[in-house]
């Protein structure tokens, strides 16, 4: 890389961070998805991200100094929509936050019969408990196994990050991204954060592997991650493939008007061939 | 003023004979009573505790596990061994193969109450049942939900059902003239009624097209709709083999002369088709084996498991059928229909629940009160049939309309 | 980083024509086998 492509990068990264501030207001016009950058290598797995999470969403505030949770790996509950994982890997310890990922084409929202799951027009995904019966498709659809339900509870809620989507509306940043001591997480326009995560991966070409996780991932994820170490090491599932869920069931889906028309006209016709003739149609449901 | 009387003392009758039939009948003390009123007791309380503290206080469910057994056996396996009704309607109605016209409606009773029962059971795994409404009223229609179809299918197909059965009900009650209009929709029901099952059978399999990652790759396809409904054909088949062999004893005398006779003649069709059906899924099962190149997996305990679903328990019980239509033995024929069933729970258990996040480190398996509330389904579905079939003409010919004013 | 190879997704397509082939001689047989009962009952096909 020479100077001047250099500084022709650093010029643009500069630009959007720029313009991602004053953009923020403008968030409900846009019709563009908003998203969080991730960088695990900045990560110190201080946890301050967990707390504010906690707190914005009225949930227990774990008690990082003590709990001594890095310990375990762990996954997002219905108490603690994100969590942070410590992984040993070939660059040392590398502390991974976990949530959501807020998928361009999510498979909990084509799962769900009610709506209750929604992708609202800027990108985050929400539950909206009016709507949910709690039927727990999100669940076994989600490729990430994020929305969590609230078992013992007579009326359970299905938790998940919802990218603090109240916040948002109201001009601010995700609580998280906000809490991140380390600039971890950075929030902005999905295809701003790309851009600032390929600078990144081109200025530091040995530092980072060269993927982010989420740009092309079950059709592309809200959340990206940057990583200098194969995102395996990390307890990403890389089998997921590039095809966004919801066109697995679209076949089927696009085959249901097809029977639904199709299949009466054909045993109509059936019907009436082997009707016959010399006798009235058949009597009652059984021999009379 | 007089007609006035008339009128209400036929009201009188009706509702005297209503109450008349509502009352048990037959002993008390029957095993099969002794053993399912305790059951459906048990059931009941702990769907006391579901509700008030949550499913986790009843249920083995977790995170990874969000669907267990209440759907997995309760709803997925139920409403393919309801499979018989959608056959049997059409072999009748739109073949008109009167062979099987005896059976028609024993086996539309059995569906019907397999899906109020086992359909219905879904609403006890639902966490937030209020909100059942929204997709049915049209206040958040999710079209591009698989399970939306399959809801909507199955509260259609109920309704489809109970027209299909319906002159049975104007018959039992003594009204002609409901019985002439019911019977008359016959045929469209039917049609309609073969058509949402084509697409409800095949439909539950759809849904776990996106639990692609996490159903075990020897079980997930893009072709489980279709599987689910190749094989729903042989499950509802020998799922009215054995019923029907049981119902011709225990109530042998609803039957009329000869019936038994004339369905053994029917079970030997049944297991043909059984037969044909069941050979023509292990084609597609060893396709989709070859297609993916599977070879490698088959070598592991997972690779067992799957042999004896797919070999076992359907290609042995295949020509089961085909040796016992061939040598006339019912024995074979009733002990592959048993097989065959075993197979049908087997592979709808393995893709929604035990091949199901088949790599987690705590896997599911049901709790004793999942079990007591699935046998308490049952035994409320067993009491229902046993309640109609006693009451209105479902065995065989109508003899007399029940009540007569 | 990625190296891309040429990936043949029908390369198991002849072996799938065998198997069926196989499987409608197979079918065949079966039909016959069950539409031709050593009793003397000729049943019509169901």
């Amino acid at each position: 890389m020479n100077r001047r492509d250099f500084f022709a990068l650093t010029g643009t990264a500069a630009l959007t961070l720029a313009t991602k501030k004053a953009s923020a207001d403008e968030i409900p016009l846009k019709k563009e998805f908003v998203g969080v950058l991730t960088d695990t290598t900045r990560c110190i797995g201080c946890r301050a991200c967990e707390v504010a999470c906690a707190e914005a969403n009225g949930l227990p505030v774990p008690d990082v100094e003590n709990d001594n949770a890095l310990e375990q790996p762990r996954t997002p509950s219905e108490t603690q929509l994100t969590v942070v994982n410590r992984h040993n890997t070939d660059a040392g310890e590398v502390f991974v936050k976990q949530q959501c990922m807020h998928c361009w084409q999510p498979a909990c929202t084509a799962a769900c019969l009610t709506n209750a799951m929604y992708k609202t027009k800027d990108g985050p995904v929400i539950w909206r408990p009016d709507k949910c019966m709690g039927c727990r498709f999100c669940m076994v659809s989600c490729p990430f196994s994020i929305p969590k339900f609230e078992y013992h509870s007579w009326n359970p809620k299905v938790q998940k990050c919802t990218m603090c989507w109240e916040r948002l509306q109201q001009g601010e940043k995700p609580a998280c991204v906000q809490a991140c001591p380390a600039d971890a997480l950075m929030f902005g326009m999905k295809r701003e954060l790309m851009e600032i995560a390929r600078v990144r991966i081109y200025r530091h070409p040995t530092k980072y592997v060269h993927h982010i996780y989420g740009e092309h991932e079950v059709g592309g994820t809200g959340w990206l991650y940057l990583s200098a170490v194969p995102f395996e090491q990390l307890g990403f599932r890389t089998d997921l493939g590039t095809t966004p869920y919801p066109d697995y069931t679209r076949e089927f889906l696009y085959s249901v008007p097809i029977i639904l028309f199709g299949l009466p006209a054909l045993l109509l016709g059936m019907s009436s061939l082997t009707q016959n003739h010399e006798e009235e149609p058949d009597e009652g449901i059984h021999n009379e | 003023m007089s007609k006035q009387k008339t009128l209400s003392s036929e009201v009188r009758a009706f509702l005297k004979f209503l109450w008349s039939e509502m009352k048990p009948r037959g002993k008390a003390l029957t095993p099969f009573n002794v053993i399912s009123v305790p059951i459906m007791i048990a059931g009941l309380v702990i769907l006391v505790i579901r509700f008030t503290k949550g499913l986790g206080a009843v249920t083995n469910l977790s995170q990874d596990f969000p669907w267990g057994f209440w759907i997995g056996f309760d709803v997925v396996t139920g409403v393919a061994f309801a499979g018989g009704a959608y056959l049997i309607t059409f072999v009748v109605y739109v073949m008109r193969v009167e062979k099987y016209h005896s059976i028609a409606r024993v086996t539309v009773l059995n569906g019907l109450l397999a899906y109020i029962f086992y359909a219905g059971a879904l609403v006890l795994d639902l966490g937030r049942p209020w909100n059942i409404i929204n997709p049915i009223i049209g206040n958040s229609f999710g079209y591009n939900s698989v399970l939306f179809l399959v809801s909507w299918h199955f509260l259609l197909y109920m309704i489809t059902e109970f027209i299909e059965f319906s002159p049975a009900v104007a018959e039992w009650l003594g009204w002609p003239k409901v019985r002439k209009f019911l019977h008359s929709l016959t045929l469209a029901a039917v049609i309609f009624g073969i058509t949402l099952s084509t697409l409800h059978q095949s439909g539950l399999g759809a849904l776990f097209l996106l639990a692609k990652s996490k159903i075990h790759p020897l079980w997930y396809t893009e072709f489980i709709p279709i599987l689910f409904f190749v094989s729903s054909i042989f499950a509802g088949l020998s799922m009215v083999i054995f019923e029907g062999t049981i119902s011709h004893r225990v109530f042998k005398d609803r039957l009329e002369p000869g019936a038994h006779e004339s369905f053994n003649k029917i079970i030997f069709g049944l297991a043909k088709g059984a037969a044909i059906s069941m050979f023509v899924y292990y084609f597609f099962k060893a396709l989709i084996f070859i297609h993916e190149g599977h070879w490698s997996m088959i070598r592991d305990a997972w690779g067992l498991w799957y042999l004896l679903e797919v070999v076992g328990l359907v290609l042995v019980p295949c020509f089961m059928f085909a040796y016992g239509v061939r040598h006339r033995s019912l024995g074979i024929i009733r002990t592959a229909s048993v097989l065959t069933m075993l197979g049908i729970i087997l592979n709808r258990l393995n893709i929604s629940v035990i091949a199901f996040n088949w790599n987690a480190a705590v896997h599911y398996y049901p709790s004793w009160m999942e079990i007591v509330v699935t046998l308490m389904v049952i035994s409320a579905e067993i009491w229902v049939f046993r309640w109609v079939v006693t009451r209105m003409p479902v065995f065989g010919p109508s003899r007399e309309f029940a009540f007569t004013s | 980083m990625e190296s891309y190879s040429y990936v043949n997704i029908f390369e198991t397509k002849g072996l799938e024509y065998l198997l069926l082939i196989c499987f409608l001689v197979l079918f065949v047989v079966l039909v016959r086998y069950l539409s031709a009962p050593k009793a003397p009952a000729n049943k019509p096909k169901t």
